[in-house]
């Protein structure tokens, strides 16, 4: 399950979109917005998506965490539009046959998720709002995005 | 000198800044990076922005040079996940 949604998101769906009978273990990770960042006040949060690409990039990253770990399935969920504080803006979950590799898995995906897929978040403050990322200066940082060799 | 037709998308900030699209005549042989200097020169401290391109989806280099039909999509760095 790869989606891009502007409903809340249900972290028990996607749960289930990763249930396989081989798999020993299952790792949810749910990223919820904050109300404070960076020392200020968030009232409003909103997400932003090239929605095409960011799902063909949540793939690709998922075929890339297959191809490093030994995983059953993995699936991929990001809300877009006005997200409350508290509620939860992306779900991953990944199965695995041991939880080594679910919970490695997870964690690699989430952080690439955050370095890839176009997406945005803008945050409400009272009087202003910022987007994340957009106010950085230097350039972007280059790494290698897709090691295609199992194991750490 | 021939000229190729290309369009460009634009988000989150930068579509603030810029608008949601537009339509942009290149001389062939134009990089990426050349167009988004072009860009980013109608809107001011645009140019220190961190920027990615993708065409036709696919992240692509600055280095890139534009062909006929090019889809082309500028982001500010991504800020997705909590």
């Amino acid at each position: 399950m790869f989606q891009i949604s502007a409903e809340p998101l249900d972290a028990a769906r996607v749960m289930a979109a990763v249930r396989d009978p081989a798999a020993g273990a299952v790792v949810v990770f749910t990223g919820t917005t904050r109300r404070t960042n960076a020392g200020r006040r968030v009232v409003k949060l909103e997400y932003e998506a090239h929605e095409r690409m960011a799902l063909t990039e949540m793939r690709r990253l998922a075929a890339a965490a297959k191809r490093r770990w030994r995983l059953r399935k993995v699936a991929m969920v990001h809300r877009i539009g006005v997200v409350p504080v508290g509620e939860p803006s992306v779900v991953i979950a990944v199965s695995a046959g041991h939880r080594d590799e679910a919970f490695l898995a997870g964690r690699w995906l989430i952080d690439r998720l955050k370095e890839i897929v176009p997406i945005w978040k803008k945050e409400h403050y009272r009087g202003g709002a910022v987007w994340i990322g957009a106010q950085q200066g230097g350039p972007p940082r280059r790494r290698a995005i897709y090691p295609a060799r199992r194991g750490r | 000198m021939k000229t190729l037709q290309i369009e460009v998308c634009f988000f989150a900030a930068l579509r603030e800044r810029l608008g949601e699209r537009t339509m942009r005549a290149v001389p062939r042989g134009t990089t990426l990076a050349a167009l988004w200097r072009a860009l980013a020169a109608e809107a001011p401290g645009l140019e220190r922005l961190p920027v990615r391109f993708a065409v036709r989806e696919r992240y692509v280099e600055p280095s890139y040079v534009l062909r006929a039909g090019d889809s082309v999509a500028i982001f500010p760095p991504v800020s997705g996940g909590a």
